[in-house]
């Protein structure tokens, strides 16, 4: 491979593993909206909170691994303690009382973790087994960004052998369906519901982890990924998980070889995108018309 | 015959030692290898100085802590820090806070300034404008026409500044800017005369790296340039090709890059520049952006030092490590050549703020890395804080008119041996400027030359010094200012 093609693969591959970083915030967003019907404003606020409980077992454990199994989890809590005791009230109100009441938990946390953090750019680093660079002929790559697409697919397994292969994903997908059925079933709608809050909040937070080795821990991180979240979500088609990882995916590539080929004009190409296939489908690329 | 011999060993020996001085082999071997020339003196204009701070005037610090510092009320010099205290860059408005309190607490613990007739204490009071142009031009007017303050200090952003030397304007108080460095701020559209910069300016920061590169230096060629897309970091981006037009013409710009601000992933932009080959990567980032960007560099293999101007945060310097970080060069207003500390006083200056970090600052962040040393940007800030004060005590009066006839043309000596001069014509200041190289612990004692003899064990630091000479970095004039028509770029 010579250096122009080995460039052209590493702007390639920087798409995808940016894009897998996008669609492990963007599904759980979906997963939320999908299944729930929540328009979730806090989203990137448990992202930017996921990095911090990163920061924090990482300060108190040495190890990147365990951050990564207990943030995660630690938002995930957050996130169903938020939904029980938060949202599920204002369900009554409608969407207009979840979008305030989520705008709310976002300013919440944003309050919380300068109180508990601090203001601070907080360092995280890449954990030394993922130090490195893969050289394949003239191209040298990143350990840690390959790490980070692997980490998304496993996830996107995670998710959908969750959701279509397990009785749970089959109760989770029938209470979409028909919420008044499977409350007469006896199941008990309203936790597989918080299950579902707290699965959307931990894809978040494993996004949050993932991504804090490569940037800078600080309370405006919500706001550096959330919009892109987002407009993943809208473009993929709201509540699909198929549209948002595809969607992740064209963003993320335009975004890298945007920069290579018009740099001024890579961060319009993705909002163009987005404008051309709502124009087209309003309902997204693979949103379903209700 | 023996005067004639005489005369001829006479010869012999003028044109041996005539010989040695043109073809000295150990000045040729000096040359070769030789450490860049000195730079020209201190210039004139800088030698002397109205005022020049005193260690050893100073008040009685051992109670200062700033996240608890108290000021009287009342009949006072009100002054305002208009800053980010919440938001992303809550952490500036903090840093602004610390420099500007610590001076005024110094003030107060003097017994205050005698002004118009009366000795009066300085309250300093926290405007927050969280980073937006309305909350900054609503908390600005608040301060003017509310609190009554004197002065406006700021701010964090070039945006921001505008506004409060508009407000300023308006309402006939004093601003001084200690931090954002966009030339048009004190342009023929902007400029107030109740408006004062007392920062570095961006023209300044593009000829002083490409002075450095150009006339000191000498020997990186290739130079990449990433900044941020918006009115900044074009400033600043064109400042330093300007720079390096000047003073290096010879160097090659082998590409430009302007990404969006707070941006996630900069892996594209480095793979650009990897291609490119540059020998130096210029960027006008601050942090977060900066951090994000010199730490994905490493990640990905990027060797390349960075010339910047705002990446000594210690806590990013910590993060990556000494050897991501070794290198790198970094032009700043707050520097001194060799050694920083060649006097007893500048011991005590340094040591009076180290000492109550160390032992008394317990609340975050003022207990952390980032207010370790009072020096760099915090220090600059502290010691613009200082000229203020020190400006308001020589009028006597906080009537601005008597300010501004004070603050134009006036010298003022830094505890470091600097001397700052306000411009008159376009209130921004001259001054020597200096660069530094990033270095290990092990060579930070060329700088920190008291002990432990490095800023920081696990982080490259300040190292090698070079000053710039003020008259090599003049600030950019605007000829169609009025004030400025006909004059030099000494303001005369």
């Amino acid at each position: 491979m010579d250096v122009t093609a080995s460039m052209y693969a590493a702007q390639a591959i920087h798409g995808i593993a940016f894009g897998m970083v996008l669609f492990l915030i963007a599904a759980g967003l979906n997963v939320i909206f999908g299944m729930m019907g929540i328009l979730n404003l806090a989203h990137g606020a448990f992202f930017m909170l996921a990095a911090y409980f990163c920061y924090s077992v990482v300060a108190m454990t040495g190890s990147f691994w365990a951050a990564l199994l207990i943030a995660p989890v630690l938002t995930a809590l957050v996130g169903v303690f938020v939904e029980r005791f938060f949202i599920r009230k204002v369900q009554i109100m409608g969407a207009m009382g979840e979008l305030i009441l989520t705008l709310g938990v976002a300013m919440l946390i944003l309050g919380g973790v300068k109180f508990f953090w601090g203001t601070e750019n907080l360092p995280i680093s890449v954990p030394p087994v993922l130090e490195g660079m893969v050289h394949i002929g003239a191209l040298d790559y990143p350990i840690y960004r390959i790490f980070m697409i692997v980490l998304a697919l496993v996830v996107l397994a995670i998710m959908t052998l969750l959701l279509y292969k397990t009785r749970l994903g089959k109760i989770v997908r029938a209470a979409v369906s028909d919420r008044e059925m499977v409350n007469a079933l006896g199941i008990n709608v309203p936790l597989v519901f918080m299950f579902v809050f707290g699965i959307g909040v931990w894809m978040a937070g494993i996004g949050g982890v993932v991504i804090a080795p490569i940037l800078t821990v600080f309370p405006g991180l919500a706001d550096q990924v959330g919009m892109y979240a987002f407009i993943v979500v809208v473009t993929g088609g709201l509540g699909s998980l198929k549209g948002a990882f595809i969607v992740s995916i064209i963003f993320g590539l335009l975004s890298s070889f945007g920069i290579q080929f018009f740099s001024q004009l890579a961060p319009v190409l993705i909002v163009g995108f987005m404008a051309f296939v709502l124009a087209i489908k309003p309902h997204g690329l693979f949103g379903v018309k209700e | 015959m023996k005067f004639i011999i005489k005369i001829l060993l006479i010869a012999l020996c003028v044109f041996s030692l005539f010989f040695l001085q043109v073809f000295n082999p150990v000045a040729a071997v000096a040359q070769k290898g030789a450490k860049p020339a000195k730079p020209p003196a201190t210039h004139p204009k800088l030698a002397e100085a109205n005022y020049a701070f005193d260690v050893n005037a100073m008040g009685d610090m051992s109670d200062f802590d700033p996240a608890t510092v108290q000021f009287p009320k009342g009949d006072t010099i009100k002054v305002a820090v208009v800053a980010s205290f919440t938001g992303p860059a809550a952490i500036v408005g903090k840093i602004y806070w610390a420099a500007v309190a610590w001076a005024a607490y110094d003030i107060n613990q003097r017994g205050g300034i005698m002004v118009d007739g009366k000795k009066k204490f300085v309250e300093v009071i926290q405007a927050d404008h969280m980073g937006r142009l309305d909350q900054c031009k609503k908390v600005a007017e608040r301060m003017a026409l509310q609190e009554k303050v004197h002065v406006l200090v700021g701010t964090d952003g070039s945006h921001l500044m505008k506004v409060i030397n508009q407000v300023a304007d308006k309402y006939k108080i004093i601003a001084q800017n200690i931090t954002s460095t966009s030339d048009d701020l004190m342009d023929a559209t902007n400029f107030s005369r109740y408006a004062f910069m007392s920062c570095l300016s961006s023209s300044q920061v593009g000829s002083g790296l490409g002075y450095f590169y150009g006339q000191i230096r000498k020997k990186e060629k290739r130079f990449y340039i990433i900044c941020q897309d918006y009115a900044f970091g074009r400033s600043i981006a064109d400042s330093f090709k300007k720079g390096l037009k000047q003073y290096y013409p010879q160097a090659k710009i082998v590409g430009e890059d302007y990404h969006k601000l707070f941006l996630t992933d900069f892996a594209p932009y480095l793979e650009k520049i990897k291609a490119a080959k540059p020998d130096v990567i210029f960027t006008g980032d601050w942090i977060p952006d900066g951090a994000n960007l010199v730490k994905q560099a490493r990640q990905m293999g990027l060797k390349q030092p960075f010339a910047h101007l705002f990446l000594d945060d210690p806590n990013f310097l910590h993060e990556i490590g000494p050897q991501a970080a070794t290198g790198n060069i970094q032009i700043t207003q707050y520097g001194v050549e060799g050694g920083a500390f060649k006097t007893p006083e500048q011991i005590k200056y340094y040591k009076t703020w180290h000492d109550l970090w160390a032992n008394r600052w317990k609340t975050e962040p003022y207990n952390s890395r980032l207010f370790e040393h009072g020096s760099g940007n915090l220090g600059s800030y502290r010691q613009q804080a200082y000229w203020l004060f020190s400006v308001i005590e020589r009028a006597g009066s906080t009537d601005p008119e008597k300010i501004i006839a004070v603050w134009e043309n006036d010298t003022y000596r830094l505890p470091t041996g600097k001397v700052l001069r306000m411009r008159a014509c376009d209130h921004k200041v001259v001054q020597d400027l200096h660069v530094f190289e990033y270095v290990p612990a092990a060579q930070q004692k060329v700088s920190m030359n008291i002990e432990p003899y490095y800023w920081y064990k696990d982080a490259a630091s300040t190292g090698p010094t070079w000053r710039i000479p003020a008259e090599k970095v003049l600030p950019w004039m605007d000829t169609k200012l009025e004030r400025c028509a006909g004059k030099n770029e000494w303001g005369e």
